[in-house]
């Protein structure tokens, strides 16, 4: 098991009640996976993402991540974990717009100390992997919303994570966009590397192995 | 890592032109700003401190105290010196300067030189003024002795060595005698107190013209320096003083009435802390005036640079959320955005390099000196220089930097990003402190300008226009030039005397007859004039009479004074004194006349009291009043009637309301430095104000969107954008107000006669930095208002 979660409850203060934005969430994903969070706007499914994600809080219940009990570690060791064995893909890609595509994809490596030369080699791959060799001196506002969705994908994985988050990772591409996304996740996936996604849609739901409906922050309540 | 952070620095600073130009071109001119108002306070306090033994250099002063008031004078009398050296073993050596001014001539030319000193053999040895030829300790040894510096040898001499050849020099005491150049000296360092360019050797009146001159306890002349021993303790040796004193001269003390007491000034601080008038002087107050001045600029910019970086926070809240998100540690991102403020204050520290080496020489030509002859000859300076660019980079960058590196990526990345209220209240409060500290200086600005102009337009009670003044010396010679200047047409009348208005007098020890009918004591400012004196120069007679030719006695037992003179006596109005005896310097009499004040000395001092006399043997200073046609022929007539009377004698002249003006130099100096500081203080408040306004509209963008789609005009958003920075400016003007209050009314003491701080001052410093304010925030308040809402609202 890559990871579980048990009782997962948060919430928020408002108006002096507290309001759930997820309730005794019960959930655990095995090496392999491929899972596809669904369920309509508001009803949690970024703020699970985030939690898993290990980059929001929690109130109550436990998340184990690899054997380490990730709620009660310090926010450093949560820092190195994640690092580690998270990539992230976001809907807005989130790429740093002041560095191209090779730089960007440099930029973990940086953050995990690699040698120069383990560097450049790691980043010849994906630019070659994703097809991209042409673009890597290209800053991102250069690139269309699919290429810069491709960089980010190999963004997140060059650091070669177990676990891959993908927060409506085609939300703001057309479909044909879309389609090829999605077709590097399935293959990914193939490869042995864990996807979780957020999404509303079914046809990109379909791609995954399970799929896991969220509603008012429970599953299936 | 290190490379790619810079590179992400520079695309930063690209991207985003405009803001970085003025985040650093504003720093920039904080920095040069702020460090040409160091170099010039560091040029101030380095005055004197170039002599090895400055530690150990005091300089004598002396307290005169009399029935009517105690005179303050920077000379002991001329014994004092070496009777002091005699009686006490801790003073190693003393050494008499003594201003002279003198007609030096050779073969070639021949100049009126005021810039001359006679010195005590010494001199060399106590000083570190720089020999180049001649040997230090015999220079000035034997009378009729002269060392000229570099300057006054090629004046004289030309290319052809000065060692050796011979001058001939006269002035009151030394009458036409040759003098032997025995050495050259560097030109003085501009840092100097004591300024010459020809020295003569004292023992040319010890040994030479004057030979009691060393027992002369009564004319307090030369300025005068100890050496004292190291481990002397200099106040032990001044509490011996008075015993010397009435060891000395005590007896005559008694009888004159005039009590001397002796002090010692360290040399360190004859410049800046001295109160003594002398001409070379600075003013400690204008040293903490500007070094608050340089503080303020470079505060003023480093808050800029905060308030900037800060704002800009919001545009790079999603690089700092993504990184995190791909691994950076938050001490990572601290270390990278302190590094990019780093950045750009090197950057700025370029810049203001290049600002100072553009401004220095009128940096040089607005103070009045040569702080630095340019930025590139000494590299301590641009050590500092770089030093405080650096410490600004790293401490203003250390806010924004934790700001920034403390962002939560999950917050950031959604977009429902705001910078919390803290950093707000930080920003509004930094602000405020901006526009308080240019307030202030506005406030300072206008009271310095008025009180400038109040002196300018000051009566003085004297006609000084059209007044050309010669120089010339005692003899026959001078009654004659005086005649046939008369006869020329461009000219009005002409007066001898022994001074002019604003260029120095005599202070004569005098027994007048006071209220009470005794003999007061009274060493009192003295002028020894002609007849055409008081009509010449439009002194109004208030009481008695003038002098005049009709009265044959007037030229010996005759005595004017002015109002100042008999309110010391006692007497309750001007026609009381008239028929006052009294007796000065040899001659006795009555007092025929009293004149209105007028100031015979700088507004800076009170009118003293002054006395008015006859004496043809005293007059030196020929002034000739010039019609306003022709004035080059008119000048051009004169110097050839001088040249034919006079022909031994240099001719110069200089025009009196020229002269009279000189006086407020320092303070014109001051003012327009000041000025000029302001303005850049300003100007970098402003820039700042630009950019934060420009970033709090961008950070409304949508709330302005919306508002203009629920139907708000331009005018009201306007209006609702600048009534934000509207509010900070009052409450900034609320804070500066008493304090610039406080630090002007301390400037005015300055003053004898000075402007009262009246309340539009204040009101007229608050309305242009509302003003100013309110121009900067309508610039860009009007441009977000006047954008399409659709634009701003697309967005997400």
């Amino acid at each position: 098991m890559l990871l579980q979660l048990k009782n997962v409850s948060k919430w928020v203060q408002s108006g002096g009640q507290n309001v759930f934005l997820l309730k005794d969430i019960n959930f655990w994903v095995n090496e392999g996976d491929f899972i596809s969070i669904m369920g309509p706007s508001g009803s949690g499914k970024s703020t699970l993402l985030n939690i898993i994600g290990m980059l929001d809080h929690f109130n109550e219940g436990t998340y184990t991540f690899l054997e380490e009990s990730v709620h009660s570690l310090k926010e450093k060791h949560r820092a190195n974990l994640y690092k580690q064995y998270i990539g992230f893909v976001f809907q807005a890609y989130h790429l740093i717009d002041e560095l191209t595509v090779k730089e960007n994809l440099e930029m973990p490596l940086l953050y995990k100390k690699q040698g120069s030369s383990e560097r450049k080699a790691l980043v010849a791959d994906m630019l070659d992997r994703f097809n991209i060799v042409g673009k890597k001196d290209l800053f991102p506002s250069q690139l269309s919303g699919g290429q810069q969705q491709l960089v980010g994908v190999a963004r997140a994985l060059i650091a070669s994570p177990k676990l891959i988050l993908a927060d409506e990772p085609t939300g703001n591409l057309n479909s044909k966009q879309g389609d090829e996304i999605m077709g590097i996740f399935k293959e990914l996936n193939k490869e042995g590397v864990t996807i979780i996604q957020v999404t509303h849609s079914e046809k990109n739901a379909a791609y995954g192995s399970r799929v896991l409906n969220l509603l008012d922050g429970c599953i299936e309540c | 890592m290190f490379k790619i952070h810079i590179k992400i620095a520079f695309r930063n600073l690209w991207k985003h032109r405009v803001f970085s130009f003025i985040n650093i071109s504003g720093l920039a001119i904080g920095l040069a700003a702020g460090f040409l108002m160091l170099l010039y306070v560091g040029f101030e306090l380095s005055y004197d401190h170039f002599h090895s033994k400055s530690d150990t250099i005091y300089r004598v002063v002396a307290n005169i105290k009399m029935p009517t008031g105690t005179m303050e004078t920077d000379k002991p009398a001329i014994a004092v010196p070496p009777h002091l050296q005699k009686e006490f073993s801790e003073v190693l050596d003393a050494v008499r300067v003594m201003d002279i001014s003198l007609d030096i001539r050779n073969s070639k030319i021949k100049l009126k030189e005021n810039n001359a000193i006679a010195v005590d053999s010494t001199f060399f040895k106590m000083f570190d003024f720089e020999i180049l030829q001649g040997d230090k300790n015999t220079v000035l040894k034997e009378p009729y002795s002269i060392v000229l510096s570099e300057t006054a040898a090629k004046k004289y001499f030309g290319d052809q060595p000065a060692i050796g050849q011979t001058l001939k020099i006269k002035n009151e005491d030394i009458h036409d005698l040759n003098f032997t150049v025995t050495g050259l000296m560097k030109d003085f360092p501009k840092n100097s107190h004591i300024q010459a360019d020809i020295i003569i050797s004292m023992t040319t009146y010890t040994q030479g013209v004057l030979t009691d001159f060393d027992q002369y306890w009564g004319t307090y002349d030369p300025s005068a320096y100890l050496l004292l021993n190291p481990n002397a303790d200099p106040v032990a040796l001044a509490s011996k003083f008075p015993d010397f004193l009435e060891r000395n001269i005590g007896d005559d003390m008694r009888e004159n009435k005039s009590y001397v007491s002796l002090f010692l000034e360290p040399l360190n601080e004859v410049y800046l802390y001295s109160s003594r008038g002398s001409e070379i002087s600075g003013d400690i107050n204008s040293i903490y005036i500007f070094s608050i001045l340089a503080i303020f600029i470079l505060l003023i910019a480093s808050i800029n640079f905060i308030n900037l970086t800060t704002a800009r926070s919001v545009e790079r809240a999603k690089e700092v959320g993504v990184r995190k998100v791909i691994g950076a540690e938050k001490r990572q991102l601290t270390f990278q955005f302190i590094g990019e403020s780093i950045i750009i204050s090197l950057l700025s520290f370029i810049l203001s390099i290049v600002l100072i080496a553009i401004f220095l020489p009128l940096f040089n030509t607005l103070s009045g000196k040569i702080v630095s002859p340019s930025i590139f000859s000494n590299f301590t300076h641009i050590g500092i220089l770089f030093i405080i660019a650096i410490a600004i980079g790293s401490i203003a960058g250390t806010y924004p930097a934790f700001v920034l590196s403390s962002f939560k990526p999950v917050k950031v990345l959604k977009g429902s990003f705001s910078t919390g209220t803290k950093g707000i209240l930080l920003r509004k409060g930094l602000v405020i402190m901006q526009f308080t500290i240019s307030i202030a200086l506005i406030i300072g600005t206008i009271i310095i300008y008025t009180q400038m102009d109040y002196m300018r337009d000051q009566e003085l009670g004297f006609d000084k226009e059209q007044i050309v003044v010669l120089e010339t010396n005692i003899s026959p010679a001078q009654k004659k030039l005086q005649d046939n200047l008369n006869t020329l047409s461009g000219v009005i009348s002409t007066s001898l005397g022994s001074s002019v208005p604003g260029g120095g007098n005599n202070i004569a020890y005098s027994l007048i007859k006071n209220k009470n009918g005794e003999e007061q004591v009274i060493n009192i400012a003295a002028y020894f004039t002609d007849y055409n004196f008081i009509p010449q120069f439009g002194l109004k007679v208030i009481a008695g009479r003038s002098f005049s030719r009709d009265f044959g006695t007037d030229s010996t037992e005759a005595m004017v004074l002015n109002e100042a003179a008999v309110k010391v006596l006692g007497y309750s109005s001007p026609e009381e004194a008239l028929g006052a005896k009294f007796s000065q310097w040899g001659k006795e009499g009555q007092v025929i006349g009293v004149i209105k004040d007028f100031h015979f000395k700088s507004l800076e001092e009170s009118i003293k009291p002054l006395t008015m006399t006859i004496a043809p043997d005293r007059t030196d200073v020929l002034s000739v009043k010039i019609s306003t046609h022709n004035i080059k022929e008119t000048l051009s007539s004169i110097e050839q009637k001088w040249e034919a009377i006079l022909p031994d004698d240099s001719f110069g002249f200089y025009f009196l309301d020229e002269a009279f003006d000189k006086q407020y130099r320092t303070h014109e100096r001051f003012g327009n430095l000041f000025i000029s500081f302001t303005i850049l203080a300003i100007l970098i408040s402003c820039l700042g104000l630009l950019g934060l306004v420009a970033y709090s509209t961008l950070q409304r963008k949508k709330e302005i969107g919306v508002r203009k789609v629920l139907g708000a005009s331009v005018v009201k958003i306007v209006k609702l954008l600048s009534k934000e920075f509207i509010n900070l400016v009052g409450v900034a003007f609320i804070v500066a107000s008493p304090v610039a209050w406080f630090i002007m009314n301390y400037w005015l003491e300055d003053f004898a006669y000075r402007i009262s701080i009246q309340w539009w001052m204040f009101a007229l410093a608050g309305l242009s930095a509302l003003f100013i304010a309110f121009i900067a925030v309508c610039f860009h308040a009007t441009k977000a208002s006047l954008a399409n809402p659709i634009k701003s609202l697309r967005t997400e």
